[in-house]
């Protein structure tokens, strides 16, 4: 081997074991510069998306209007675009009162936000939100939906307008759980690379004869200091009884694949 | 040369920015392009060990600082068996073996056969994948494998190898601009009078 090619090596190495023994805090100021540096490239890349999507949604648009000029007179035509674009607010109105109703409903002190980018991950399930320090938002909050429980939230970016979140489906966020209408406590987590499809929940340490069957439904404990209770979590799929326990698993209820506004809970009320 | 290694690392900060962009195929088991990854393999073949150790050196620390989750929080008591995080810097060594491994074609590279070099790339990513899912499991402390997961490694290594002769050509280009060869021997042969 060629002196040069041994330094490098030796080099390489020192500097891998100098990675691998940074501690949690070393780690996390590490990401946060990470993150610092390339938030401008993230930001005018967003904002580059949602020109894209403007832009598609109106060639979109364009192209139904066209197809509608050459069926009727030019006057329906604009009509129908005009009855559209109607539509579209109506849409959107409802969404929004459907937003606040649940910001209503919820006993928390919450923080709406919207889910802006999915992390390039291939085993770890992480979203990133448009919310952060700014409004409150720090590590450790629970994340929810109008169907349920999200996830929580894992990372604040040091810009305060973002923070990153730790879905339920990452085997890495363990929740406490209830099986409604039982005595049954267990501890919910998803697996990483464990499932195709539609994402499953694993519910582990309930009591070996566990009396739950498919379709009850999953709900927070409210113990460990993380998530408030009666959370939904999900339903029963399956149960699978061992000989010292059970595992369940359970379809969560929030559609993952679809996730468009979230709330942080910032404090409970009770 | 040095003008050459300098653009090639610049290159991989840039496909770490790209990365953040590429959505993940749901129809296809939520495989994605390994962006970071390939260019990553792309350049070792065309440099020499200690660039291609410095590239590796980078791509798995910044692959690192991008993916890594912070503590489980919580009550221990409640939460006994917390999940361990895998430790920062892991990737470090696997950029390292795969960069050792792409390395090992680098003669056939350097004759013009870029070829078998983009076909080896999809399986250094194959390995990649597989090798962090044992890890992963290995920390869980389970083991699970099933046909889903051994899809999404698949299409993943499949889709990034796609890609590989566009980032070659981006190399060819970059080499060219920088009065540089990173397949000197194709070069000799095709100056060769008949």
């Amino acid at each position: 081997m060629k002196p040069l090619n041994l330094i490098a090596l030796l080099l390489f190495l020192g500097g891998a074991v100098w990675a691998l023994t940074r501690s949690e805090r070393t780690v996390r100021e590490i990401q946060n510069a990470y993150y610092e540096a390339i938030s401008p490239f993230l930001k005018s890349g967003s904002q580059l998306e949602n020109k894209a999507r403007l832009f598609t949604k109106e060639t979109r648009n364009s192209k139904q209007l066209e197809a509608d000029l050459e069926a009727t007179r030019d006057q329906l035509g604009r009509l129908k675009l005009i009855e559209s674009r109607f539509r579209e607010l109506e849409y959107e109105n409802v969404q929004l009162r459907h937003a606040l109703d649940f910001k209503k409903a919820t006993r928390f002190d919450v923080v709406a936000a919207r889910v802006i980018r999915r992390n390039p991950t291939t085993w770890w399930q992480t979203v990133e939100i448009d919310a952060g320090s700014d409004r409150g938002i720090g590590t450790q909050l629970a994340v929810l939906s109008n169907e349920g429980l999200v996830g929580k939230i894992d990372r604040v970016d040091n810009s305060g307008d973002r923070a990153s979140v730790l879905l339920l489906t990452d085997e890495k966020c363990q929740v406490s759980a209830r099986v409604e209408g039982s005595p049954e406590v267990g501890i919910l987590s998803g697996q990483r690379g464990g499932f195709d499809g539609d994402p499953m929940l694993r519910l582990r340490f309930l009591s070996a004869n566990a009396a739950v069957r498919p379709g009850q439904r999953v709900l927070t404990t409210g113990r460990g200091g993380i998530f408030q209770p009666n959370i939904l979590l999900g339903t029963i799929h399956s149960v699978e009884k061992g000989a010292l326990d059970s595992e369940a698993l359970v379809r969560p209820s929030v559609n993952f694949a679809d996730l468009g506004a979230v709330f942080v809970v910032l404090s409970a009320d009770s | 040369m040095i003008r050459y290694s300098f653009i090639t690392i610049l290159l991989l900060l840039a496909a770490f920015v790209v990365q953040q962009f590429l959505p993940a195929f749901t129809g296809l088991h939520d495989s994605r392009i390994l962006l970071v990854q390939l260019v990553f393999l792309c350049c070792a073949v065309t440099v020499g060990q200690p660039t291609m150790l410095l590239l590796a050196f980078i791509g798995g620390f910044f692959w690192d600082a991008q993916c890594a989750l912070g503590p489980h929080g919580g009550d221990p008591e409640v939460y006994t068996q917390q999940v361990e995080n895998l430790r920062f810097g892991y990737s470090i060594l696997l950029f390292g073996g795969m960069g050792v491994l792409m390395q090992g074609i680098q003669p056939l590279f350097k004759q013009g056969k870029w070829h078998f070099s983009a076909l080896l790339s999809g399986i250094a990513v194959l390995l990649y994948l597989a090798a962090e899912y044992t890890i992963i499991n290995f920390i869980r402390g389970e083991f699970a494998l099933n046909q889903a997961t051994m899809r999404q490694m698949s299409w993943t290594a499949f889709l990034t190898m796609l890609f590989s002769p566009l980032v070659f050509w981006m190399l060819f280009r970059i080499a060219k601009l920088c009065d540089h060869s990173i397949n000197p021997e194709a070069g000799r042969k095709r100056r060769r009078p008949r």
